[in-house]
């Protein structure tokens, strides 16, 4: 805590030494962030919808989806680039050099304070969409934050999916691209998709878990199967953390 | 020189310049191979989320949403993928990376415009691009998701997506040449990447837009670079409540290519007098 703790300070210390870019960056983030549930808004707007979904309910699995990305975007997507970067320029032996573990020293160097705005713009939505859902239970938020939780931790384990591949495909930076179509599927109600695809989002690659099941959990709406699907998310984020450890026999470098 | 051979000689610069280009993006191929994946992908979404949405429409009596029936929104949506492939262009970030680095300056001194030269390296990258995007996800729409994606006039569609392929290079050329006048222009960058990925038309048809901004639409760029050949591969046209020929539309794409053509030359002389460079 106290490693990552210091870089987390150093990474603020580092964007505030270019304010007006960070402000900017933040500004672009939350703008475009918001725009993300445009699409919904102008589907709703045309008279159609989603069977058995309310705009606002739709509207709640965008913005718990939104604030899980930011959470990912703050604390550790840039996982992803800095493995992949360090790979393709033969520097990843500085990450090896260090007496802590590769995975965790990635995670910690590359904190981005600017996913905040990212953060804020899901809260915002989903303080708009809360408004005009049905009260707030205990039972109700508790339940969403486990599963939002276990939808953090996918999140994480896509990113380390995403990083163990650059050990491997060296250099290619559309890897987030076929992920991130994958996390597609996991902006809309899921009942919208046949069971064939529910399954794989569910059980497969849980990606459901990061806006759909707990929005579902919010919204009243959640059933045994949103705690079934704890147990996948479980395995998934073992595997992702194994599989990256394991990549990194791959490595091969000569001294940067 | 006469006006024959200087063409012919353009021609072989274009060439040249377009198959070192595509010679060199060869080494990535793969790369660009992931559209594979990334392309049917983003169709299957499209295809379940309008299928509830049309679903949805039918049980209250329409089957049209702002005039497109299901099947035109699967051609459409199908049309957006390929046609990205085709006009995929990255001229704004080339041409801020050569400003801001300051290897600007060794097109400066080549007896060639850096326009030109910009633009037959999107030419070679593009031939890639049609190989190893464009044909394997046309294959796969075509015959696994058997989406009826031939337009009903192919010269006009065939003529649209040359334009847009235009377009999409002379706008991005002018928001590269920002990099003349600010420091950091990724940040212009960024906003024009999303206010293009909302009104292209990528996300959605622009006819769910209200019908203020699609009018205002017609004197934006955007739509001419998405949404106008998506549209003709369509076979009809219509945006802010006015339904064009596609002659006309495709008519006027042309003259939008063209205003575009000659703001990025009216950008790139007022930023070569700004331009002071000392060696690179």
């Amino acid at each position: 805590m106290a490693i990552f703790g210091e870089c987390f300070r150093i990474s603020l210390s580092t964007a505030m030494a270019y304010r007006a870019n960070f402000i900017m960056v933040m500004t672009i983030l939350f703008f475009s962030n918001t725009l993300f549930p445009l699409v919904t808004i102008l589907i709703y707007g045309s008279g159609s919808g989603f069977p058995g979904w309310t705009f606002y309910e739709v509207l709640l699995i965008q913005a718990v989806f939104t604030i899980s990305s930011g959470i990912g975007e703050v604390f550790f997507n840039g996982l992803f680039w800095n493995t992949n970067f360090a790979i393709r320029d033969g520097l990843f032996e500085v990450s090896l050099l260090k007496p802590v573990n590769a995975l965790f020293w990635g995670v910690v160097s590359s904190i981005q304070p600017t996913g905040i705005s990212v953060v804020l713009g899901g809260v915002a939505m989903a303080a708009v969409a809360l408004a005009h859902t049905a009260p707030l239970t205990v039972a109700s938020v508790s339940m969403a934050a486990l599963l939002f939780l276990c939808g953090v931790s996918v999140t994480f384990s896509v990113t380390c999916f995403m990083s163990a591949i650059s050990f491997k495909w060296v250099g290619n930076s559309r890897i987030p691209e076929m992920f991130g179509s994958i996390l597609d599927f996991a902006k809309y109600p899921q009942d919208v998709f046949p069971l064939a695809v529910r399954g794989f989002t569910t059980i497969v690659m849980p990606v459901a878990m990061i806006g759909y099941y707990p929005a579902a959990a919010l919204l009243g709406r959640a059933d045994g199967a949103s705690f079934v699907a704890i147990v996948p998310c479980a395995i998934f984020s073992v595997f992702a953390i194994w599989f990256y450890q394991k990549m990194i026999h791959r490595y091969e470098g000569v001294g940067g | 020189m006469r006006p024959v051979e200087a063409i012919v000689r353009r021609l072989r610069i274009l060439r040249a310049v377009a198959f070192v280009t595509y010679k060199e993006w060869s080494a990535y191929r793969t790369h660009s191979m992931v559209s594979i994946i990334v392309g049917p992908l983003y169709f299957v979404v499209q295809y379940f989320i309008w299928n509830a949405v049309y679903g949805n429409a039918a049980a209250h009596g329409d089957t049209a949403l702002h005039g497109m029936e299901f099947s035109q929104m699967l051609v459409y949506f199908g049309v957006n993928a390929l046609i990205g492939y085709l006009t995929m262009d990255f001229a704004d970030w080339n041409l801020q990376m050569l400003v801001g680095t300051g290897k600007y300056l060794t097109f400066a001194l080549r007896p060639i415009h850096h326009r030109f030269f910009a633009f037959s390296q999107k030419v070679g990258h593009r031939i890639l691009g049609f190989f190893f995007e464009f044909v394997p996800c046309l294959l796969i729409f075509l015959f696994l998701f058997r989406v009826p994606l031939v337009p009903p006039q192919p010269l006009w569609a065939a003529l649209s997506i040359g334009l847009s392929f235009l377009m999409t290079f002379f706008v991005n050329y002018c928001i590269g040449l920002s990099a003349f006048w600010f420091v950091r222009a990724s940040g212009i960058r960024s906003v024009y990447t999303i206010l293009n990925s909302v009104f292209s038309g990528a996300l959605i048809p622009l006819v769910f837009f209200p019908e203020t901004v699609q009018r205002i639409l017609f004197f934006l760029p955007f739509q001419y670079i998405l949404y106008v050949p998506a549209m003709v591969c369509t076979g009809s046209y219509r945006l802010g409540g006015i339904s064009l020929s596609l002659a006309r539309i495709v008519g006027l794409q042309a003259l939008a290519v063209a205003a575009a053509a000659l703001l990025s030359e009216a950008l790139y002389r007022a930023a070569m007098r700004r331009f002071t460079g000392v060696g690179a």
